[in-house]
């Protein structure tokens, strides 16, 4: 009896989690708001697609990105790994093999970025703030260093159709023989972003992985001593953070077409932010999937008004920087109350 | 109880066990054992290696050299899972809790428990987790809360919880009344008759002597990594565990203190 009451209590009552979801959503709402007095194309369904796709490849970093802040971690790789796995993508398909296998290695590429990673940390024990410093330099050296620093096109059309593809596209011939886009269509990009989360929300909340993780990164040596294999889950985190880098680089790459070994400069920063502002602690054990896709469309719906309304690239940085102290200082004044 | 249980195998032996760190001996050449229904204090001021010794029984320290048996054949531990495959629990003294995480999610942490698809079982448990603390603090409600808002009381019971949820047949007790109030400190005692009475055998670490007297069947007293005495509890009385405790030797011309009585 007693036990539906306090159950009942606490659905009505939001969690700290919650309440930080929900006052992010309530922030994105505002944003788009403001945008939309700010710049009278903003608020319009092409618009709003092009946010999506703008905000896919950062969602897709950042479900990785919070799997691995939720143990404790960082991954300062992905921008660099992201890069690696489009070119090894790029130039097997130069090397012949067809564009759908080519971007499976690319995208296993990036998990095994994410696998080296894993292991550095755990086996050699040095911290993931250097381990992944390391690597993105590494692995952007490779990247560089297997183009000549040049981009890789002609790459054909079905190296696009990843990027640019929509599904539900609808396009009317006009009467003087032009086409009309009535409805440009879900970009393939964001029904992939939305598989991704759904997974990964699946894998955090619903499987024993997702404990484990949520475990190591509440207390390591808890975690150890309840038999918790501590570096498994660890390694199994970077490795997934590395494997949708590699899957980020594939969408990228497919949209402009081309493999540009210099693209994801910074990426890494844009994930971390929409974690963070999605209330994952960077101290670990705290984060969600969900949190985190509102902290990319956060990021996303900024840059894209912001551009909008004709601000510059570097206003844009200072805003967004401002946007992450803040949401972590909010964080804090929750957490202490 | 001492005569009856003396005659089954022990629980647990450990022979003769070293631990080194570097050029530091923490344990040198303890041996001890552990009837069923039997409950050893292990005794010693900080940094006497008891706590030293108790990890490595329980997998989350190895030995350097030594033996330990478990039902008279020899184990391996070399992991806290390979000590809870052969039933031996334990309760550290920093309770080893995540504590963003609640109640249910502490109790099985690392032994979740599943669906047929392999999925998190959360309801049941929950269910299990709710009868498992109900049953050592019937006033266990806020069960979905991180245990970090819980008192102090609450997550030792959590803590007790998972060891004992587990079927465990030898637990080791890490200081498990240092934090608690009186009353729970009463409920800690009354908890560790019942296990005894069902036949675990408890390993009990305490700098407690009201109840090292009150529960212990047997004492151990380790001194910069060795053992300096092991007696029955009747044998002895507090100054001589003291003595031995700050000095390492009994007091002059000791005798057994009415044990036959």
């Amino acid at each position: 009896m007693s036990d539906d009451a306090q159950k009942s209590r606490l659905k009505f009552l939001p969690t700290g989690s919650s309440l930080h979801k929900l006052s992010a959503l309530l922030t994105l709402a505002l944003l788009i708001v403001v945008f939309s007095f700010t710049s009278s194309a903003f608020f319009s369904v092409n618009n709003g697609l092009t946010v999506l796709l703008q905000t896919s490849v950062i969602g897709l970093l950042a479900i990785g990105m919070t799997m691995v802040i939720i143990t404790g971690g960082i991954d300062l790789s992905v921008g660099s790994v992201l890069a690696l796995a489009g070119v090894v993508a790029g130039l097997l398909i130069k090397a012949g093999l067809p564009v759908f296998p080519a971007m499976v290695l690319g995208t296993f590429a990036g998990a095994i970025c994410g696998f080296v990673n894993g292991l550095v940390v755990t086996k050699m024990r040095i911290t993931p703030f250097v381990t992944t410093l390391g690597m993105m330099l590494v692995a952007r050296g490779i990247a560089l260093q297997l183009t000549g620093a040049a981009p890789i096109s002609r790459l054909g059309e079905a190296f696009g159709t990843l990027g640019n593809g929509s599904f539900f596209r609808v396009v009317e011939m006009q009467a003087n023989g032009f086409p009309k886009v009535v409805f440009p269509g879900i970009p393939y990009p964001a029904v992939l972003l939305l598989i991704m989360a759904l997974l990964g929300a699946f894998l955090l909340k619903k499987r024993q992985i997702g404990r484990h993780i949520f475990s190591v990164g509440s207390s390591e040596e808890a975690a150890r001593l309840s038999g918790v294999n501590v570096d498994r889950t660890k390694i199994w985190a970077y490795t997934a953070s590395g494997g949708l880098a590699g899957l980020a680089g594939m969408v990228l790459m497919s949209r402009l077409v081309t493999v540009q070994p210099n693209e994801g400069v910074m990426y890494e920063l844009d994930a971390i932010a929409a974690s963070v502002i999605g209330g994952a602690s960077l101290m670990g054990g705290v984060g969600s999937i969900s949190g985190s896709m509102i902290g990319a469309f956060i990021i996303g719906v900024l840059r894209n008004g912001l551009n909008m309304a004709g601000t510059s690239a570097f206003i844009q940085m200072i805003i967004i920087g401002v946007v992450v102290i803040g949401a972590v200082y909010i964080d804090q004044i929750r957490n202490r109350n | 109880m001492l005569n009856a249980s003396t005659s089954d195998t022990p629980l647990v032996k450990m022979v003769d066990i070293h631990k080194q760190f570097g050029g530091i001996h923490a344990v040198e050449g303890v041996s001890v054992d552990l009837y069923p229904g039997e409950v050893v204090g292990v005794l010693g001021h900080n940094g006497a290696g008891k706590s030293c010794l108790m990890r490595i029984l329980s997998g989350a320290m190895s030995q350097t050299s030594g033996e330990i048996l478990v039902n008279d054949s020899p184990a391996t531990l070399n992991s806290p899972q390979d000590a809870r495959s052969y039933g031996i629990e334990t309760i550290y003294q920093t309770l080893a809790l995540a504590n963003h995480l609640d109640a249910p999610a502490n109790l099985f942490m690392g032994r979740e428990l599943k669906t047929r698809f392999g999925n998190l079982d959360e309801p049941r448990m929950l269910t299990e987790a709710t009868e498992a603390l109900r049953q050592l603090n019937p006033n266990f409600k806020n069960l979905r809360d991180p245990v970090s808002r819980l008192s102090g009381g609450q997550r030792q019971v959590i803590a007790i919880a998972r060891a004992i949820y587990f079927q465990a047949k030898v637990l080791i007790m890490d200081e498990p009344t240092a934090a608690l109030g009186p009353s729970e400190t009463a409920m800690v005692s009354d908890l560790i008759l019942r296990l005894k009475s069902e036949g675990i055998g408890i390993f009990l670490i305490s700098h407690d002597m009201h109840d090292v007297f009150e529960l212990c069947d047997r004492v151990m007293v380790m001194n910069k990594g060795k053992n300096v005495g092991a007696f029955r509890i009747n044998d002895v009385n507090k100054d001589d565990i003291l003595s031995l405790i700050i000095k390492g030797t009994l007091p002059e011309g000791w005798r057994p203190r009415g044990g036959d009585q």
